[in-house]
This record gives C-alpha cells, structure tokens and sequence, in this order.
C-alpha cells in the first residue's frame, strides 16, 4: 500500500476529529448538568461546567431511600443479575437456535426465519398487556426471572439473525473434521462451532445486555419491589409528573450509561468483525 | 370431622397470615413527598399495628403498572394518584367507592366534587395542586394584584437579548393557560358538557400570551427546567406555578407565592385548574377494611400535618388548616388561598379529550403559524377528529366463517401438494437435532413473542373503552384508511403520517449509511494515527440509551437557550425556532437519529471493508483505476452483501423510532413530524387508551414493513445471483 | 482386518441421484485412489465411508462391520480435507491432541503420540503456533498429522494436494507414499489429477456420473481401459479417438486406413479406435494426415496437435524432428498401437498386448 501524502492524513484527521467533537458535543451537556450545582439548562454553548460539584453523583450514587435503604447498590445488584442472566439466558436459546437454523434442514426454516424478522416490525408497546397476562398466567410476575425471561426472548429475534448470519460464514468442514476426529454433535457445538463464533457471540452478548441494562417500562410494570428494580427504573424516578430532577437524572443517566460504553470498549474489536455477519467472505 | 377440623385450622391460619400481611401503598413521591408519607404511613403503623408497604414508582410507567396489575389481583391495596384519571380507573373498576366512607365536610368542597363520578365518590382527597404566581420580591416588591399592573411591571423587568424575563411559565402546556383562558371567561365546556374550543375567551386569552411573547416579556418554548433555572438564575421576576416549584427554588433567591393576578380586562380572576391527589383503595384491595383505614388515615388529622410540614403538600383536610403550624406557613397558606379560585379539573373523559388538541392548538399560536382568532377554530377540528365515536358492532359469525374457510383451505392445499420425491426422513434428516435445538428458543419465543403478537394483531379488531373490549370487525381499518376527520394532505391523517414516516426512514438510512460508510473509509488506513481513539469515540451515541440521547438534543435545539442555535449565533447567523416549523423540526429529529444511528452502520461498514481483500484495489490500481472508481466499482459492490442486511434492520428500528420522535420534536408542529409509530401510541395512551384502534395502526405499520422487507428480500436474492 | 467393502451404494441429493449404485471393495492397506472429473460422485463415496452423509441404498463395510448406522467417530476412519479444515483456534499441539483428547486418551500417551507424529511429519518446531501463522505446506501436514496421531484402520484423503503448488506437491506426493508404506494402513484417496492416482495408487477406481467405470491397479487401467471414457480420463495428452468401419482387413476412416488387428473380432463393423499420442510418431510418410495447430516441446520430445479430417489428433515427435505450427505432416501409429473400442464407447473390444516398458506418461 502507497504511503499517503501528509496533506492528505492532515485532512482526514480533520474530518475524524470534527466528527468526534460532534460526538462528544452532546455527552459533555449532559456531564456538564450532572456536574453543575443548579439544576436545569444552562444559558450558554459552552459544553464545560462552571463550577464542578460532585452532589448529584453523591446522592445518586450513596443517596437512601425514605426508609434508609442503601437502594443504588440493591438496584445495581439487581441490574447486573437481570442484565447478566438475560445475556446468558438469550445467548444460549440463540445460539442453539441459530446453529439449527444455519445447520440443519427441517420444514419450515425459511418460514420461521422470515417469522423471526416480522416480530421486529410490530411496535412493542401494545404488547405490554399480553405479556403481562402471560406472565402472571406463569406466576412469573413480580420476579426477576419473568422480567429475564421477557428481555431474553424480546431480544432474541435480533439475536438469531445475527449469529445465524455468522453461522453461516463458518466452513462446513471444520465441524466435519470434528466429527472424523470424534466429536459427539455437542462436542462439536461447543468445542468447534461456539469457539469460532466468538466475534458474533460477543456482539450478541453485548446486545442482549444492552436491552435489559436500558429497560425501564417493563421492569416497573412487572416489579413489585423496589429493591429489586433496576437501574433505569431508579433514573426514570427522576422524571416526575411535575418536574424533573435534571442534575440527578444526567448523574444517574451517566451512571447508568457507563458500565455498556466500558463493554462497547472492551468489546469494540469483535464488534468490527461480528457484526458482519454474511459478509463479503461468505 | 377430622377433615373439617383440618380445614377450619387451615382456614384459621390463613385469615391470620392474611391479618399480618402488610397493606401495599404505591405511589410516585420522590424527596420530601415521599419522606412525609413514610412518616404518615408509620404513624398508621404505630397506632393500628398494621404494617405498610410502600412501592414507589417512576411517574411515566405508574398509570400503566395500575391498569395492568390491579385487575389481576396483583396490585396495590392503595395506591395515590391525582384525580384525573378517576374517570378511567373508574370506568375500569379499578377503584372502590368512598360514598358511604367519607365524611364530606372534612375536606374542602371542590376536593370531594373532583373526586366525583356518576354520584359516586371515589378515594380520600389528600392534596391539592394548583397554579399561583411565584414572585422574586427583590425584583418586585409588589406583586401584580391584576393583569394591567403586570403588563406595567413587565417592560421594565425584560430583556430577551440578555435573556431576562419579566414573567416565566410553560406557555405551550395547556395546564398554564387554562387559567388565562377562565380568566377571559373562556369556558372549556358548553351546556351539554361538550368541549367547546371557538370561544371569545379563548381567542382574548391567545392573544394575550402571544403579545406577552412577542414582547419578550415571557420566554419561548419554556420547560419546566428551563423556568426554574430562569427563576434561581434571577432572570425571571416572575413565575407561575405549583406548589412542588418551592421546593426548586434556590435558597438565594427571596421570594413569596400569590394568588395569580385578577384579568383587568373581564374582572375575573385568573383560575388555574385545580388538581386532586387523592389515595385510592384498589378494587381489589386483599383487606378493603384496612386499606380505607389506611387511605382516610392519610387524608387527615396528623399525617395531613406531616404531608403539610415536611412534604410541603397543601391538604385538602380542613381540620389541620386550624394547626398553627400549619396556619402561620406563608406558602402552603398562599396556594391554599389560591386555590380557592381554582377549577377543579373535571374527571370527565370529554376532560381527556381536551388536552392534545388544545396543547396543539396552544403551541400553533405561540410559533406564529396560526392566529389567535382561528385557534379555536383549530382546535376544535383537532378535537373532533381526535373524538373517535364507538364504531358500530360487528358480528363475529363471517370472521368466523373465514377462518373457518382458510383452515380449511389450508387443509386441501396441503393435501392435495404434488407429493414430494422423498420420503420426509430423507429430505429432512436431521428434523429430530433440529428440534432439540430450537425446542428452548422456540418455546421462549411462542409464550412470549409470538401469542402477544398474536393479541396484539386480533386487538385491531377490536373497539376497547374503559376496559371493555367489543368487537367492531375492520371498523378501525376503514377509520384510518378513509382519513375519518381529516383531510389526506393534513398533518395526522394516515397517509401523511405514512408519507412522513416514509421520509424519516428513508432521510436517516441515508444518512446513517452514508456517514457510517464515509467514517470507515477514513478509518479503514492501517496507517491512520490514533485509529483506536477515533473509533472508540466515534462508537460512543450506541452505548448511551436512546431516551437519554433523545433528552439531550431536545435541549440543546431549544430556541433561546440551546447550544445549536449558540452556535449559529456564535457564526453570526440568526438562531432558529426549531420546532415551529416542519422542516426545522423534522431536521431536529433526523439529527439526533442520525447522531445516534451512525455507529451500527459505521461498525458495520468497517467489518466489511476488512474482509474485502487488497489484492482487488491493487489489481484495480495496475489496470488503471482512479480512487473513485475504485470506491464505486471495487468497494461499494462487495460491501453490498454485508450492508443490505444491516441496512435492512435499520429501516426497520428507524421505521419504529418511537422514543426519538416522542422525545424531540413531539410531533411538532402539530403533530406534523408525528410518524406511525409515535401516532399508535397516542392512540393508546394518550388518547382513551383506544388499545383497538391503536393495534390498527400497528397492523398497518406492520403491512408496510411486511412490504419492505418483501421487496428488499428480492434485492438480497438479486444480489445473491450477481456475487453467486 | 480394515478392509472396506462397499456394496450397492445409491446416494442422492434431493432430486439429483449423485451415486448411482457402486459395488467396491478395497483391500486392506490397500491405497486406492478414486478419480474422476468433478461431480463424478468420488468425493461423495468418499464421505459415506467416512460417514459423513448417510447411504440412501446400500452397505458400507469396515473391518468386516456393517457401518452404515454407525456414527463416524464409531467407524475407525480418519479424513484428510481439501481446506485441510485446521481448528483456527487451536494451536498445532491442539489441532493434532483434539481427536485424542476426545477419546479421553491418557495425557501422557497423547503427548507422546504427537510428539511422535510431529517428528515424523517435522512440525516439532511448530507446535506452539496456531494455523494462520503456517505456510501451505506445513498446514497440509499438520492436517495429515492430525489424521495419523489417531492411527486409525482407514485414511480418507479428499483432494488433500489441490492446495499445493507444483513443487510442493511433488514432496508431499512422495511423503504420501511413503507413509502409506510405513503405516500400512488402508487408505482411500479421492483425486481429478491423474498423476496422482497413477504414482500412489496400488489400485485406481475412475468414476464417472456416479458409477464405478473400472478398478484395477494404474497400469492395467492405463493399458486395458475398460471403456472410451477411462481410456481418455487416463494418459496425457488424452488418447486420440477415430471413427472407423471395418472394411475387410482394413479400419477405414475419414482421411485414413488402417490395418485392422488380427485379433479384433470381425463382428464389429463400425468401432472407435483409440490411439495414445504417445503411440503415434510425426513421420515422413503415414497413413494419417493433418495440420499442425499448436507444438508443446518438452525438451526430450514433444507433442504436436493437429487437426485432421477425423478431427483434432495429438501426436509425439522425436527431439530430431523439425514441427512448426502450419505444417502438413503425416502420422505413424507404432506397430500394436490400436485400442479398439465399441462405437459407442462404452466397451473395450481389445487392447494392445502389454508392453512393460512403456511408461506412464508424466
């Protein structure tokens, strides 16, 4: 590959760090108003605060609730097992599903591929109502593994498509040969085919998370106990039917926000490749 | 014997579990409120020994958390709420009456009156929320007693290029202005109790907060956030609003509450809408004789002090009113006093029905796009095309038959298929794995995916008020496809919500891929210098939720206030009234999308791009090809496949983007950026939760994507035969 | 005991009928390659042995077992893949362990046995690396590697050197051979390239559009083709085929005249004669006649290739004899040349008497 002129480097990083600041414009507001004292919109365009307190992120971070229960910690708790086990729970039925969907031939396959993309396009907010009939049907409300359950499967079309995509970039032969070499069907699933989906897997993983770490309506309507609420439900408590507490909400919502941008990071690399599922190669 | 004796032990110990549980309180406090009902609710304790547990829960997801919990039985024993919704709870049967409980003259009139539905009462009347005039008195030693005295101080008091104000309130919210509009003599009702819209008093009180904001006494597009900051800030001398402002004040700023002035113009005062809080015993109370204990408890006596002195509550309980303490508060006793010219906010569904076509009205005459004489006129063609009649019943025996029809269709298509070459073990070997594979996923998805799905699409069928459904066959179909009240080319029509819909997806996909795509071209160089940084920064609008995304925009595209229009400022340009206008709005809309939208696609793109092998552009480069063809004939074709698919999914979220319109624009200006989706939810929430009409809208959103997705399904399988 | 017998076998892929009924039976340590062009049905056969597809009709036999519903790891087979089909993220040790490690062999056995195969095969020194950081060659090894550690009764071989440049292929062919004479292991070893099948072979099946055309060992192939499409598929540059009619002692064709051998049956009137290029010889007089399209020197001799009214016709040259493109030239067939086949190509009606010093064309 030509090395390129320097002009040309100098232009692209213009472009890529303007695009940045347009980026980052946004996220310093909303540091700026968890950081300020007053609460509420500030008069300028200057995205940096003026005076740094550390108030908002005390009390949203250490803050009781009225009875003087420490509620962050419980309701992070309950967010990472909520979170964690949607990941898990959804990561497993769609990796099996989408093995199978990718694998094997049975009736009905294009069908249920297709079945799988048309839920996507139905808006989700009249579901609430069913689901939570379903649920009490399965005496699954007020427990986190009903809301787990619900976040798994709401997430697993989307899931599916995904790994079934990457599946299907995967050669053949590699299973074959682990086959010859004696690998029970499982054997194959978990020693061969799982390994070398990781990208994909890890992408998936990161979604699933991200729909339990940022649901709010759901987790209310279906929880009963506010110690076992999660995150979002405890930042939409800012949102009043009067007033919003915006230094806290933008604390809380930084908060909340991190623990997904730090997996964005961590997982950025596999990002690239896993998302291309069916891409160019296949 | 011993099986009865049994039994009757069984029963013993039951109705004893049942007498230790604890009664379940739910309500939406947060802070003081909530500390002052803690303290109330233990107090119950202390003196009955019945133990209480309180839920709190985020105001956005609580009405819904009601409707859905209590009819099931798993809901609370009392929940608060404001009186507003009486009339759905009611209709839904989700309240017990309060009728033979209450003692009316404990409370003030107009509470008990508020809290009233067909002759019955409902709940026990806590607080009352009402409007008063806030004034910083180091700006105004003496508050306005009338609306000539205001309009005096106002000038003096205002500079809108220095961003002061004389006066500050949430203008666009109707709330507000009902109390300009009832003191004009504007009534909100006729006779027959009807809303009626084109009123003198509507046009008078227009024009009056249009002058009070074209004369920059009032700032534009105010939030609630906005006038508090305005009001600690100084720069505003005076604000209405609630009781629950108090508590925003800053401790700077030395103030004092009064009732809002008197219109010079009618004489009348003006009268904000009263509000009700009240604490309802559910329908479904598992120990209705406590929890009415508990709910008249809380409406008086020692926990109406607590609620008054530590949650900064205004009681609707006369008696604690005589409590010095109570008494000698200037605040709680000023808004007491304003209220006193309040009107109670009817409860009524026709009350429902007022709010969106007067907030749209409110907001056309505030950006100038309507005259204050023509808004009611607005409004009420708003209204009555938002005021959907019942559709007639239908009969379920030709559904039936049709179905009956299709099974049996089905049925011979099946058998009569030409059989197929093999048996089915052959053709389909590995069936049995299979099915062990899905069975989990599968199972997941029936229960919980596709049987709501399921209910979502038969719902459509349906006509639902109040908790009853009835079946109204394709009633809601022909509704919206004929346009039923408006005309096609008109803002909330379906074909111009489905034409803007259409535009949205297409604008952002567009936009989303084209800078996805240009940003991986720049970050595709191995050679490129802090390529890790950039890409971890460029990837950051993904990992934040989109609600929160959606806020942040809303504000920094505020007219007066936000960073955007700083910026244009700031290049020397005129700021610009986002919302007030299709395209600025629709524009304001695409922005945050897009800002949110652009990493997937970027991500994307970049996977791509890595697996297009160099050999190509080098093989390109020796045979003569210029970069641009390069990029057109090498690198756009091969990144099709991986592209379309993703590109593909982001219609469909784009297609769906609920919060991002809800949150920005708001389907400013009235209702114009509004797209499918956003409209289905009005449906369903805002409007008479009409779940029935709101489904068809969904199944239609529904049959266009079904469309889409069908026509690209040929371009992939196009695609699929030109890369084989 | 690890012979493999395969009787009757019938394999389809939906409507298309890909195997169409092959009897075989390969001996044991027997090295029997299967050629043919592609979609013959070769790799096909291959993977039911392995078992890899199911049969449809039919029996396959290992050591004397029917297998037909045993699951490959069951069936004591090891298969090397065209992609070589290398873990990617197991390293060498790992990529060479997993099928003992599967069978829970004992640590110390199974480091032994790579140990082992890795100096047999020189990978010692790779044996830390993943398979990306490989080079062609090493990669093919390690998949052989990965085949032999098992030490199973039968190798299965699909198309393991197409990946291989010219050089390489050469070395591994030799390596092959040699590892089939120390390991004395069955091995069944599916090719399109003939020189493979004639240099490893200890007997060839060449198939075609599914059915076995003819087994035996190369040289008997190469010599006594059983039909047109063996004697064409076997022998570079192919065999020359010419239409003739037997006219009394004669073979006459367009544009030529034969003498018919005498022991050619006289009841075939109309026949197909096959001639090796490497039997008929650029010659100042002969009985057949045509024009030089293109010569391909090779140093000792040559091949031209001609055009003549039969159609095109290749032949060899001597290093003396001056050919250029254009020439008219004449062509002697040498003497007990003639393949004679049935019209339709479908049955050989004689070969010339052997001739043990006629080697296999390279």
């Amino acid at each position: 590959m030509n090395r390129p002129s320097a002009l040309k480097m100098a232009f692209v990083h213009l472009g890529l760090s303007l695009m940045c600041i347009v980026t980052l414009y946004p996220v310093l507001w909303v540091v700026k108003m968890a950081l300020s004292p007053t609460d509420g919109l500030s008069l300028t365009a200057n995205p940096f605060p003026e005076t740094v307190t550390f108030e908002h992120f005390r009390e949203v971070l250490f803050g009781t609730d009225a009875e003087g229960r420490w509620l962050f910690g419980r309701q992070l708790l309950s967010s990472l097992v909520v979170s964690g086990a949607t990941t898990v729970v959804g990561l497993t039925l769609a990796v099996t599903a989408a093995y199978a969907l990718s694998r094997f031939r049975f009736p009905g396959k294009e069908g249920g591929m297709q079945a799988l993309l048309v839920t996507q396009m139905f808006p989700a907010t009249l579901m609430l109502v069913p689901i939570y009939s379903i649920l009490q049907k399965l005496r699954l409300l007020d427990t986190l593994t009903g809301l787990v359950l619900v976040y798994a499967t709401t997430a697993l079309p989307f899931c599916i498509w995904m790994l079934k995509g990457y599946f299907d970039t995967l050669p053949r032969e590699l299973e074959e040969a682990a086959v010859m070499d004696g690998a029970s069907p499982l054997q194959v699933f978990l020693r061969v085919v799982l390994p070398l989906a990781r990208p994909a897997l890890a992408v998936t993983a990161l979604f699933s998370f991200m729909t339990a770490w940022n649901e709010f309506v759901l987790a209310a309507t279906l929880l009963n106990d506010p110690t076992r609420f999660t995150l979002p439900v405890a930042l939409q408590r800012y949102v009043g039917e009067y007033k919003v507490e915006w230094g806290k909400f933008a604390a809380c919502a930084l908060v909340v926000s991190a623990p997904v941008m730090a997996l964005f990071f961590a997982l950025q690399k596999h990002l690239v490749g896993g998302l291309t599922a069916g891409g160019v190669k296949g | 014997m011993r099986r009865l004796l049994a039994l009757a032990l069984l029963v013993a110990a039951w109705s004893a579990h049942a007498a230790d549980a604890p009664l379940k309180l739910w309500h939406a406090y947060r802070g003081a409120e909530e500390a002052a009902l803690l303290k109330a609710t233990g107090l119950f304790t202390q003196k009955t020994g019945v133990k209480v547990e309180l839920l709190a829960l985020p105001y956005d997801a609580y009405a819904a958390k009601l409707t859905n919990a209590i009819p099931h039985g798993a809901g609370p024993d009392v929940f608060l709420f404001n009186h507003e919704r009486l009339r759905n709870f009611q209709a839904q049967k989700l309240v017990a009456p309060t009728t033979d409980r209450i003692v009316r003259g404990d409370y003030f009139a107009n509470t008990v009156e508020a809290l009233e539905v067909e002759g019955q009462l409902y709940g026990y009347p806590l607080s009352l929320k009402s409007l008063a005039l806030y004034v910083n008195t180091r700006l105004v030693p003496q508050p306005p007693a009338n609306t000539d005295e205001l309009l005096r101080l106002l000038p003096t008091l205002s500079d809108a290029g220095q961003g002061r104000f004389g006066l500050a309130y949430e203008s666009g919210d109707f709330y507000y202005h009902a109390a300009f509009l009832f003191g004009f003599d504007g009534p909100l009702f006729d006779a027959s109790g009807r809303a009626s819209f084109q009123t003198q008093g509507m046009a008078r009180s227009l024009t009056f907060v249009k002058k009070l904001q074209d004369a920059g006494y009032i700032p534009q597009e105010a939030s609630g956030a906005l006038v508090k900051s305005l009001f600690n800030d100084e720069r505003a001398a005076m604000v209405i609003s609630g009781p629950w402002f108090a508590g925003e004040v800053a401790s700077s700023v030395p103030y004092r509450v009064v009732a809002l002035p008197v219109v010079s113009a009618t004489g009348i005062p003006m009268r904000p809408f009263l509000g009700v809080e009240a604490a309802f015993v559910s329908s479904r109370a598992q120990q209705p004789q406590k929890a009415h204990q508990l709910a008249r408890f809380l409406s008086m006596g020692e926990a109406s002090r607590v609620r008054a002195t530590q949650g900064r509550q205004i009681p609707a309980d006369v008696a604690v009113y005589q409590l010095p303490e109570v008494r000698d508060d200037v605040l709680i006793s000023s808004f007491r006093e304003a209220a006193r010219h309040a009107t109670p906010m009817p409860n009524t569904l026709e009350m429902a029905r007022v709010w969106e076509p007067m907030k749209l009205t409110l907001r056309a005459v505030l950006q100038g796009g309507t005259a204050p004489e023509e808004a009611g006129a607005l409004a009420d063609r708003r209204y009555r095309a938002l005021h959907r009649e019942r559709p007639p019943d239908a009969s379920f025996a030709p559904w039936l038959g049709l179905a009956g029809a299709l099974v049996l269709g089905g049925g011979v298509w099946v058998l009569r298929r030409p059989a197929a070459p093999l048996p089915f073990r052959q053709r389909y070997p590995d069936v049995a794995r299979a099915a062990a594979y899905l069975a989990p996923a599968a199972a997941g998805l029936g229960v919980l995916v596709f049987i709501p799905f399921a209910v979502g699409l038969s719902l459509s069928l349906f006509h639902h008020e109040a908790g009853t459904y009835t079946f109204v066959g394709l009633a809601n179909f022909v509704d919206i496809l004929a346009s039923r009240g408006y005309r096609i080319t008109e803002p909330l029509s379906f074909y111009f919500t489905l034409a803007v819909t259409l535009l949205w997806a297409l604008v952002n996909v567009v936009l989303h891929v084209g800078i996805g795509l240009a940003l991986a071209l720049l970050l595709k160089n191995p050679l490129l210098k802090l390529r890790g940084l950039y890409r971890v920064l460029l990837i950051i609008p993904w990992a934040v939720p989109n609600y929160i995304t959606a806020l942040m925009w809303k504000g920094m595209f505020h007219r007066q206030f936000g960073a955007i229009n700083g910026l244009l400022v700031m290049l020397g340009l005129e700021p610009v009234s986002w919302f007030t206008r299709f395209s600025t709005a629709f524009a304001a809309n695409v922005a945050t999308n897009t800002w949110l939208g652009f990493p997937f696609m970027m991500v994307v793109a970049l996977g791509a791009l890595q697996s297009i092998p160099q050999e190509l552009y080098e093989a390109a480069e020796v045979d003569g090809a210029s970069r641009w063809t390069q990029l057109r004939r090498i690198t756009l074709p091969l990144l099709r496949p991986a592209m379309l698919p993703a590109i593909i999914l982001g219609s469909v979220w784009t297609f769906n983007m609920f919060n991002i319109i809800y949150l920005v624009s708001g389907g400013e200006p009235g209702g114009g950026t509004d797209i499918l989706v956003s409209e289905a939810f009005r449906w369903a929430f805002q409007r008479n939760e009409q779940y029935g009409f709101a489904a068809a809208y969904s199944v239609l959103i529904f049959v266009v994507l079904l469309g889409w997705s069908a026509f690209t399904r040929r371009l992939t399988r196009a695609d699929a035969e030109v890369t084989g | 005991m690890s012979e493999v017998i395969l009787s009757g076998i019938k394999k389809s892929f939906g409507a298309n009928l890909i195997v169409k009924g092959v009897d075989l039976q390969v001996g044991e340590g027997e090295f029997l390659v299967m050629v043919g062009p592609s979609g013959c049905g070769k790799t096909t056969l291959l993977r039911l042995i392995a078992g890899l597809e199911q049969v449809d009709a039919g029996e396959v036999r290992i050591a004397g077992r029917r297998v037909n519903d045993v699951p490959p790891r069951d069936r004591d087979v090891a298969m090397v893949f065209q992609s070589y089909a290398l873990y990617p993220h197991m390293t060498v040790r790992e990529n060479l362990a997993f099928g003992l490690t599967l069978r829970k062999f004992p640590q110390v056995e199974i480091d032994q046995r790579v140990a082992e195969v890795a100096s047999m095969l020189e990978l010692s020194h790779l044996l830390d690396r993943k398979p990306k950081a490989l080079s062609g060659g090493q990669r093919q090894r390690v998949a052989m590697g990965r085949a032999i550690v098992r030490q199973p009764q039968v190798f299965l071989f699909d198309e393991p050197l197409s990946n291989l440049d010219t050089a390489l292929r050469v070395q591994m062919r030799g390596e092959l051979a040699r590892l089939h004479r120390r390991l004395g292991a069955t091995m069944i070893y599916v090719t399109h390239d003939q020189v493979e099948a004639m240099t490893l072979a200890t007997r060839v099946a060449v198939f075609n559009g599914g059915v076995l055309q003819q087994v035996g060992p190369p040289l008997e192939l190469y010599n006594r083709p059983a039909n047109r499409f063996v004697a064409g598929f076997l022998g570079s540059p192919a065999m020359n085929f010419l239409e003739a009619r037997r006219d009394g002692q004669h073979l006459v064709g367009k544009g030529f005249t034969l003498p018919a051998p005498a022991d050619l049956s006289p009841d075939a009137a109309r026949v197909l004669v096959g001639l090796r290029p490497q039997d008929l010889r650029v010659a100042a007089q002969g009985p057949l006649t045509g024009t030089v399209d293109a010569v391909e020197r090779l140093g000792f001799d040559g091949y031209a290739f001609l055009t003549t009214e039969s159609g095109p016709v290749a032949a060899r040259f001597d290093r003396g004899t001056v050919v250029s493109v254009g020439d008219k030239v004449s062509l002697l067939p040498m003497s007990d040349a003639l393949h004679v086949f049935s019209e339709d190509g479908a049955t050989a009606l004689r070969h010339p008497a052997d001739r043990e010093s006629l080697g296999v064309a390279s």
